[in-house]
C-alpha cells in the first residue's frame, strides 16, 4: 500500500493505479485499494484533454468505486469519492452531464452528511459544491464559507483509522477559504 | 557427512531459488506494437508490475506451483495465462482489443438518439425541449432533424416521403396507439406526452430493428426514467394554462405524476386566430400522467399511465360551402403501459410488458355525428442473452389486439356502422455480431400474422457498420417493413393486404470533439399501397392494393458545440425525391406532404451575464405540390416555400424559478399550407380556389416555471 502511495506521489499514475488494482484483487474484502484505484483515475482525469482517455479513466473509477460501495456500504468517504467522479464528468462537459449529475451529487453529499456529519471531507465537499451554485446566482456565499471554516477545524482534529484511510482535502479547503475573505 | 552437507546446500539452493523467481516478458497488441502501462500480476497475490514504454515487464515472486498470470489493460480484453510460475519467463503476450461501446463501431444507420452517454446521440436531453419553436413538444424538436419534412398544418412526423401514419411511437418498447392529441384539420397537433418523464429518445428514420413492426417509415422510441434523482414539485403557469408535477421516492420505489390544464380561450381573446377560422370554443384539455417504478436487486418494474380529455369547437372556411363549416370534437384517451425487466445471473435479460389504450372521439361535422371508438392492446415478451461482448442474441414474441368501431349518424337519423377486429401475432429474432472494434453486423428477422387480413409476412433486416478511422464510420442497412392499412379503411374493407416498403440506407458519420457530421443516402421502395376510387375512403369505395412508389434522398446533419464559446448550433438539410401512386391518385406523383428541400438551422446561446439561454431557429421547406383541376396535369403545381424564424428566451430568475418566452414565426412570414379547389367549376368553367393558411401566422408563449426540491437547485430548464 505504501509503495503504491509513493508511486502516486511521484506522479506515476499508471503504475500507482495498477498497483492499487493488484492489491485490490488480492484483498477482495478491503474497500481501500478499490477506493484508491477510483481516486487515482479521477484526479488524473481533471485537465485531461484526450476525450477517449478521460472517458476510460472515469469509467474505470466508477467501476471500482461501485465495488468499494459493495464491500463497504454506507461509507461517507466512498460517497464523497463518487461525487468527485461526477464532478469530473461535469468539468469535462457541463452541457451533457450537468443537468443529470448535479442532482445526483446533491443526493450523494446529503447522504454522506447524514452518515458522517463530522467528517471534514464531507463537510468541505458539500460546502464547496453549494458555493459554486450560489456564486453563479450572485447569492451570498457566507454560510458556505462558515461550513468550510468548520471543515478546517474538523481537518485539524481528524484522525484517520489507519495510515491508509483517506486523509486528504485540508490544503484544498485552505485554498478555498482564502477566496471567502476577498 | 560431506554428502549430507552437499544435500543440505542443494536443498537451500533450491529453496532460495524458489523464493525469488523472476517473471518477465513483453506485452504487445495484435500488430506487435508494445503496450505501455498494462497491469501484469499473479492472481490473488501482491506480486506484479506495470509494463514500460517497450511493453516489457519484470517482477519477482515467492509463489510456487501453478499460478494464473493476469495481464489487464484498459480497452483490451484481459489475458489469463495458467501454468507453473517457472514457465513465466521471457513470455510474450498479445492482447486483443476489447469490443466496447465507447470506442467501438456502432450499429446506427437510420438512427438518431437523444441521451447522455450514447455515441449515436445527436441531441442532448435538454435539446428536445429548449429548441426555439418546439415549445416543449418533443415531436417538434425532432422535426429539426434531417429526414423529416415540415408539414406545417399537421404537427406529426413525416419521414422520408412517408405520410404521418407510417411512423409508430413506443414507450418502453410498447406501442402507443394514439401518440398525438386529437385535433381539427389544418390545426397542428402536439405529442401527448410531456418530455418530463423520459430519459432517452431514439428516433429512427429507417432500417430499424426487427423488434419493431407495423411502421413503414419510422419509429420513435421513448424510455421512461428508471430511477428519479430526487423528490421535487414542479409548478408551471403559462399563457395557455398551467400544470403541477410531483416526484416522491421511498427507497427503491418512486412515483412521479404530472397534470396539466390547457385552455387557448384567453390567448384567442387577446390575439384571435382569424385566417379562415372562427373558434366557438378554443382547444381545452385536461391531462394527467403518472409513472410508478420499483427497482429490486435484479429487476425493474414500471407502470405508466396517461389520461387526456380534450374539447374543441371550430368553424372553418370551405370553398364548397357558403358558410364556415363547423367541427366539434371531444376526445377521451386512457393509456396504461407496464413493463418488467429482469436480469438473470447468466447474462440473460427478460423484458415483458403490456400496454392498453382506450380512445373515444365524438365528432360533430356539419350536422353529422361521428363516433369513433378504438381499443388497442400490446403484449410483448423478449429475451436477450449476451454470449460475450462480441455476440448478443435477442428474440421475442408479441401480440397486438385492435378493436375499432365507427358510427356515422346523418341528420336524417340514418346510421352507418363500420368496425373490425384484428389479432396480430409477431415473432422476432435479432443477432448483434461484433467481429472487431471496426466491424459489426446485425442480422434480424420478423414474422407477422394478421387475422383481419389473413396475411402472413416475413421481413429480413440487416445492418452493417465499419469504422473507417478513429472518428469516422460507414453504416449500411437494409430491411423490409409491413404495415396494415389504417383503421378507418379496414372498417370498410378487409379483403386487402399489408402495405410494404424496403429500405436501403448508406450512412457516414464523423465525430470529433463536440462536432458531429453525418450524411445518409437512402432509397425506399413502396409496394402494395392502398388505393380507392373516392375522394376520401368511405363505406362504398372500391379499395385495392395496386399502389406503389419510391422515395430517395440525402440527409445531412452538422452539429458543433465547441468552436464558439457558449454557442451550440446544428444544421439539418434533407433532399427528398419521391413519387407514389396511392389513395385516389390518377397516376404516380409527388404527394402534397413531400417538400423537395428541407432546411433547419438551430442555434442556442448561453448568456452568462443575463443568466439566460436564448435560442433562434430557422426552418425552410421548398414548395409542396398541389393539384389544380384547371390544368390537365395531376399534382403539378407547387405552393410557395415555407419559412419560419422562431425565437425563445429562458431567464433563470434564481436557481428554481425560470421565466420563459417564445415567439413562433417572428418575422410573420405569410405561409401557405395548401389550396382548396371547388368541387364544381363556376359559370366560366373555372374551378375557384381558396388559400389554406395557418389559423394564425405567429404564436406567442409566456410561462413561469417553479421547481421546489430539497436541493434548491433543480429547475425546469430541461423541460421547456
Amino acid at each position: 500500500m505504501q509503495k503504491a502511495m509513493d508511486l502516486w506521489s511521484e506522479q506515476k499514475i499508471v503504475e500507482a493505479s495498477n498497483m492499487f488494482e493488484r492489491i485490490a484483487t488480492a484483498e477482495m474484502d478491503n474497500w481501500l485499494p478499490y477506493y484508491y484505484v477510483a481516486m487515482v483515475n479521477t484526479t488524473a482525469s481533471f485537465g485531461e484533454k484526450d476525450e477517449k482517455k478521460l472517458k476510460q479513466q472515469l469509467e474505470k473509477a466508477k467501476e471500482y468505486i461501485d465495488i468499494a460501495k459493495n464491500i463497504s456500504p454506507d461509507n461517507a468517504e466512498i460517497l464523497v469519492q463518487e461525487a468527485m467522479i461526477n464532478t469530473a464528468w461535469m468539468a469535462f462537459d457541463s452541457a451533457t452531464y450537468g443537468m443529470t449529475l448535479s442532482g445526483k451529487n446533491f443526493q450523494l453529499y446529503k447522504k454522506a452528511a447524514e452518515l458522517a456529519p463530522e467528517n471534514p471531507r464531507v463537510v468541505f465537499g458539500q460546502a464547496e459544491w453549494n458555493m459554486g451554485a450560489a456564486r453563479y446566482f450572485g447569492k451570498d456565499v457566507t454560510p458556505y464559507c462558515m461550513d468550510i471554516k468548520k471543515s478546517l477545524e474538523l481537518f485539524a482534529t481528524f484522525k484517520p483509522e489507519s495510515q491508509f484511510h483517506p486523509n486528504w482535502g485540508q490544503e484544498r479547503a485552505e485554498q478555498v477559504v482564502k477566496d471567502c475573505k476577498s | 557427512m560431506k554428502n549430507q552437507i552437499t544435500f543440505i546446500i542443494c536443498l537451500l539452493l533450491v529453496s532460495v531459488s524458489s523464493a525469488q523467481l523472476r517473471v518477465n516478458g513483453i506485452v504487445t497488441d495484435k500488430s506487435d506494437t508494445p503496450i505501455f502501462g498494462a497491469n501484469v500480476y499473479l492472481e490473488g497475490t501482491y506480486d506484479g508490475s506495470s509494463t514500460d514504454e517497450n511493453g516489457k515487464f519484470s517482477f519477482e515472486t515467492t509463489e510456487t506451483g501453478t499460478q494464473t498470470l493476469v495481464i489487464s489493460m484498459l480497452s483490451y480484453e484481459s489475458h489469463y495465462e495458467m501454468g507453473d510460475v517457472s514457465y513465466f519467463k521471457d513470455i510474450s503476450i498479445q492482447l486483443v482489443e476489447a469490443v466496447n461501446s465507447l470506442n467501438g463501431v456502432t450499429l446506427m444507420a437510420g438512427t438518431f438518439e437523444a441521451g447522455d452517454n450514447s455515441k449515436v446521440s445527436v441531441l442532448k436531453p435538454l435539446d428536445i425541449v429548449t429548441t426555439a419553436g418546439a415549445a416543449g413538444d418533443f415531436v417538434a424538436a425532432l422535426q429539426t432533424l434531417p429526414g423529416t419534412t415540415t408539414v406545417n398544418e399537421d404537427g406529426r412526423l413525416f419521414v422520408r416521403g412517408g405520410d404521418a401514419s407510417e411512423t409508430q411511437v413506443f414507450i418502453d418498447g410498447l406501442r402507443v396507439f394514439q401518440p398525438f392529441n386529437a385535433t381539427a384539420n389544418n390545426i397542428p397537433t402536439r405529442g401527448r406526452f410531456s418530455p418530463f418523464l423520459f430519459k432517452g429518445i431514439t428516433f429512427s428514420t429507417g432500417g430499424y430493428s426487427a423488434e419493431y413492426g407495423q411502421a413503414l417509415s419510422s419509429v420513435l422510441l421513448l424510455n421512461t426514467i428508471d430511477v428519479p434523482e430526487q423528490e421535487k414539485t414542479d409548478i408551471s403557469i403559462m399563457s395557455v394554462g398551467g400544470g403541477i408535477g410531483h416526484t416522491k421516492i421511498w427507497g427503491n420505489q418512486s412515483l412521479s405524476f404530472n397534470t396539466s390544464y390547457v385552455n387557448l380561450a384567453p390567448y384567442e381573446a387577446l390575439i384571435p386566430s382569424n385566417q379562415g377560422v372562427r373558434w366557438n370554443s378554443p382547444y381545452e384539455s385536461i391531462s394527467g400522467e403518472a409513472v410508478f417504478r420499483n427497482k429490486s436487486d435484479n429487476g425493474i418494474f414500471k407502470l405508466y399511465t396517461g389520461f387526456n380529455h380534450a374539447d374543441l369547437d371550430i368553424e372553418q372556411e370551405n370553398i364548397n360551402f357558403e358558410d364556415f363549416v363547423r367541427f366539434q370534437l371531444t376526445n377521451n384517451n386512457l393509456y396504461f403501459n407496464s413493463s418488467y425487466k429482469h436480469f438473470f445471473k447468466s447474462n440473460w435479460t427478460l423484458t415483458s410488458g403490456a400496454s392498453v389504450s382506450w380512445d373515444a372521439n365524438d365528432i360533430g361535422l356539419l350536422d353529422n355525428i361521428i363516433d369513433v371508438k378504438e381499443t388497442g392492446s400490446h403484449l410483448k415478451l423478449k429475451l436477450k442473452k449476451g454470449f460475450s461482448n462480441r455476440f448478443n442474441l435477442s428474440f421475442g414474441a408479441e401480440l397486438f389486439n385492435l378493436d375499432y368501431e365507427e358510427t356515422f349518424k346523418a341528420p336524417n337519423d340514418s346510421e352507418f356502422k363500420s368496425n373490425y377486429d384484428d389479432q396480430l401475432v409477431a415473432g422476432f429474432v435479432e443477432g448483434d455480431i461484433f467481429f472487431s472494434n471496426k466491424f459489426a453486423m446485425k442480422l434480424d428477422a420478423r414474422v407477422e400474422n394478421t387475422s383481419v387480413l389473413d396475411d402472413f409476412s416475413f421481413s429480413p433486416r440487416v445492418s452493417l457498420a465499419y469504422q473507417s478511422s478513429e472518428k469516422g464510420q460507414f453504416s449500411f442497412a437494409y430491411g423490409d417493413f409491413y404495415q396494415n392499412p389504417q383503421n378507418n379503411i379496414l372498417g370498410y374493407n378487409q379483403d386487402l393486404e399489408p402495405q410494404k416498403t424496403s429500405h436501403y440506407i448508406l450512412n457516414y458519420q464523423y465525430l470529433d470533439n463536440g462536432k458531429t457530421f453525418r450524411v445518409e443516402a437512402y432509397y425506399k421502395d413502396y409496394d402494395n399501397l392502398l388505393k380507392f376510387d373516392t375522394e376520401l375512403p368511405q363505406f362504398n369505395s372500391q379499395f385495392n392494393n395496386l399502389g406503389s412508389g419510391y422515395a430517395s434522398g440525402l440527409d445531412i446533419f452538422w452539429r458543433d458545440n465547441k468552436s464558439i464559446k457558449n454557442l451550440d448550433y446544428w444544421v439539418s438539410y434533407s433532399y427528398l425525391n419521391t413519387e407514389r401512386d396511392f389513395r385516389n391518385f390518377e397516376e404516380r406523383a409527388t404527394p402534397n406532404f413531400a417538400a423537395k428541400h428541407n432546411l433547419s438551422i438551430i442555434t442556442k446561446k448561453w448568456v452568462n451575464k443575463l443568466r439566460s439561454q436564448v435560442g433562434l431557429s430557422y426552418n425552410y421547406a421548398s414548395g409542396r405540390p398541389y393539384n389544380n383541376p384547371n390544368t390537365t396535369e395531376f399534382l403539378a403545381e407547387k405552393t410557395k416555400a415555407f419559412n419560419n424564424l422562431s425565437f425563445n428566451w429562458a431567464y433563470l430568475i434564481d436557481q428554481q424559478k425560470i421565466l420563459y418566452f417564445s415567439i413562433n414565426n417572428v418575422l410573420g412570414f405569410n405561409n401557405i399550407n395548401n389550396y382548396q379547389y371547388a368541387d364544381t367549376p363556376n359559370v366560366n368553367g373555372v374551378f375557384d380556389r381558396q388559400t389554406i393558411r395557418p389559423a394564425a401566422d405567429s404564436f406567442f408563449f409566456v410561462g413561469f416555471f417553479w421547481t421546489i426540491s430539497t436541493d434548491k437547485k433543480s429547475n425546469q430548464l430541461d423541460n421547456l
